[in-house]
């Protein structure tokens, strides 16, 4: 009995449902008609960072300890990038018997040994450190693999950029092939990446069916849609097969800052006007935030211009809720969830949380950004993550009863291991 | 008396040692970070020239070629340890940018605080990353230990600004126009002492030293200083590639950007 998991980055359930119905993912339609097809609740955050590593542990952050794609150092206001060596919790392959095959999971950089072989996604930086075992690289340089698109292409020529996305794809599905064949494996694990660049530069594309790039964008998911036809195909009876996406996404209207407001109101405060990054914040602060929407109290002894004390606390937390309940945006809610540390994170790493995340309402993205000179502006980017629209196919489980209603990422691996027993 | 034109290498050192001696004399309370490796041994073999062989200031750090040279150089070292952290269990299997933090900057700013000290020389070069080819040979750190690396004193036709404010330390940086080719052959030419590490041994050397569990040794067979000199001259691979962290950072944060997620 084998379990594959293929990752579609990005995919909301709405999108899969649609292009599985309109023919253009005709053998993700017959995955979904065989198996339980659910609309799944990502992570808090819902970033691919945090999401795919309370996927792969089945933790969630307070466990395995990644809250996004960037963290403070202890007791600064320094920035810095976790990675796979701050994953607190093991992975599945890790644990699962037998060996395993996994390619391009997000936050898996830097590879360590496995049983198996290893492929890191995004944001893997150095070739070397991002296969292993290290005597696939040869085979990979063959295959031209790519570790990730160049998303910078994007902001100067979409042409460019999506040509370089097919070609990206194009490799990655050669070392599917590969592994598949050459590897003795237990689980198989592939992950598309280009459908969240997709969704991030081209949603309009998407909506629109006029729209320039519309087909192209469509070509891409037959693609892919032809590659689950090819696996489903060559699994066995009894295997278990597991589709999903780490977050949702949906159309982005406008990017709103959460510093921007966290000062206007007078939370937060810089030394040097001049001079604006969480490294000047100014005694007398009482909150920042960190991307996307991570809100923590200026905390005594935790950081080096922190009074925030345990009984202030509670009133500030009140305060800030009451400000981000309130924000409004020509006319609409810009917040539709609010979520505490200590209602939402458990366990030893749950001492490093935010105190407060956000999650924005239909349309409004959130981001940190300290030096915002407006509260709220629109870039080149037209969708924008969801967190309460991924999706979760699993095909060839005994009873039903093993997928709930309502999952959320962080129970897809003992969904699974409940799938075998 | 038979004058020589003087070369490459005697031009780089006394430009370090001029800076050296400018630093000295505004200071007084100065201190030098000693990390064992080939660039803080080869400044610490001008600050011995720079004060004819008479250090007038304490060292710090690491083992046998230390305190060989420790005692042979008479050096006063101190030995700075994040004692609280080292207590806690501090080590790369709590994440390698905290191990960093804790036992490195965290050990170092305890230093300098129960020092007084007012600068420090460095061994860093401009050649090493390219975020040290934005240093200043004076090069002033706030009470944070931050760098503002874009609000630096210029530093034209060789005028340095040396003063530093209260709070403030200056970071002093004599080697920072020496390559790394430049300081193999001037540890060539003075006969400098390095760690064994940097010679080729089976097949492997490393060409930059940091902490044990974050750097690697590369490929290379140069197991003499010609070698590695001969080695430099036609290798296409960075130095510090053997080392982690680094340049990695500036790289997460351009994608981060690109997919508008900072």
């Amino acid at each position: 009995m084998r379990t594959v998991i293929i990752g579609l980055d990005g995919v909301p359930f709405d999108l899969l449902r649609d292009l599985a119905e309109s023919g253009v993912m005709p053998n993700t339609a017959s995955v979904i008609a065989d198996g339980a097809f659910r609309k799944m609740l990502s992570s808090i955050p819902e970033v691919s960072s945090v999401a795919w590593s309370s996927m792969i542990t089945g933790k969630n952050p307070g466990e395995h300890g990644i809250y996004g794609f960037t963290d403070l150092f202890p007791k600064s206001y320094n920035m810095r990038f976790p990675n796979y060596n701050d994953l607190k919790a093991q992975p599945f392959w890790e644990r699962w018997p037998g060996k395993s095959v996994i390619i391009n999971v997000p936050s898996t950089y830097p590879v360590r040994h496995m049983r198996g072989a290893h492929i890191s996604g995004f944001v893997s930086v150095d070739m070397q450190k991002s296969v292993y075992p290290s005597a696939l690289l040869a085979e990979l340089e063959q295959m031209d693999y790519r570790l990730d698109v160049d998303s910078q292409r994007a902001h100067a020529s979409m042409d460019l950029f999506l040509t370089d996305l097919d070609r990206t794809l194009d490799a990655r599905i050669k070392c599917y092939r590969y592994l598949w064949d050459s590897e003795n494996w237990k689980t198989f694990m592939l992950v598309f990446t280009g459908t969240d660049r997709l969704m991030h530069f081209l949603w309009d594309a998407y909506e629109d069916k006029d729209h320039k790039y519309h087909k192209l964008l469509l070509r891409h998911f037959e693609k892919i849609d032809d590659v689950i036809g090819e696996i489903a195909d060559q699994m066995n009876d009894d295997d278990l097969l597991v589709m999903l996406s780490d977050h949702g996404f949906e159309r982005l209207d406008q990017d709103v800052y959460v510093n921007y407001v966290l000062r206007d109101s007078g939370f937060l405060r810089f030394k040097d006007s001049h001079k604006i990054t969480l490294n000047t914040i100014a005694p007398g602060t009482k909150a920042f935030a960190l991307d996307p929407a991570r809100i923590y109290l200026n905390c005594k002894d935790k950081y080096p211009c922190g009074t925030v004390t345990q009984d202030q606390r509670e009133d500030i937390l009140a305060e800030l809720e009451e400000l981000f309940g309130m924000l409004q945006l020509d006319g609409r809610k810009v917040i539709s969830q609010m979520h505490r540390k200590e209602q939402t994170y458990s366990g030893p790493f749950s001492e490093n949380a935010p105190d407060l995340v956000l999650i924005p309402a239909g349309g409004f993205n959130l981001k940190a950004k300290p030096n915002a000179p407006v509260l709220a502006e629109k870039d080149i980017f037209t969708g924008k993550h969801t967190q309460d629209s991924a999706f979760l196919i699993v095909r060839g489980f005994a009873d039903d009863s093993c997928v709930p209603e309502t999952p959320s990422i962080s129970r897809v691996v003992s969904i699974i291991e409940n799938c075998h027993n | 008396m038979n004058v020589k034109a003087m070369d490459h290498l005697d031009r780089l050192e006394n430009q370090s040692i001029f800076i050296i001696r400018e630093a000295y004399s505004q200071f007084r309370k100065v201190a030098m970070l000693w990390s064992i490796g080939k660039d803080s041994t080869t400044l610490l073999w001008l600050v011995r020239k720079a004060f004819f062989g008479k250090i007038p200031f304490p060292v710090k750090e690491i083992y046998d070629f230390r305190d060989k040279y420790a005692s042979q150089w008479e050096l006063n070292l101190i030995v700075a340890r994040n004692e609280d952290a080292v207590g806690r269990g501090m080590g790369p299997d709590k994440g390698k940018f905290a191990c960093c933090n804790e036992l490195k900057t965290v050990a170092l700013k305890q230093a300098i605080a129960a020092h007084s000290f007012r600068a420090l020389y460095l061994g860093i070069r401009r050649d090493e990353h390219g975020i040290r080819a934005k240093e200043r040979f004076f090069s002033p750190r706030d009470e944070d230990f931050e760098w503002d690396y874009k609000n630096q004193p210029p530093e034209l036709w060789d005028q340095y600004k040396i003063k530093a404010v209260a709070e403030e330390h200056l970071r002093v940086h004599p080697l920072l126009g020496w390559r790394e080719i430049d300081v193999w052959e001037y540890v060539k030419r003075e006969n400098i002492p390095v760690a064994d590490l940097y010679f080729a041994k089976d097949g492997r050397r490393y060409r930059s030293i940091g902490c044990e569990t974050c750097c690697m040794p590369v490929d290379s067979d140069a197991d003499t200083l010609d070698k590695i000199v001969e080695e430099l001259k036609v290798s296409k691979v960075s130095e510090r590639s053997g080392r982690s962290q680094d340049k990695e950072d500036d790289y997460m944060m351009q994608k981060l950007r690109s997919l508008g997620y900072m």
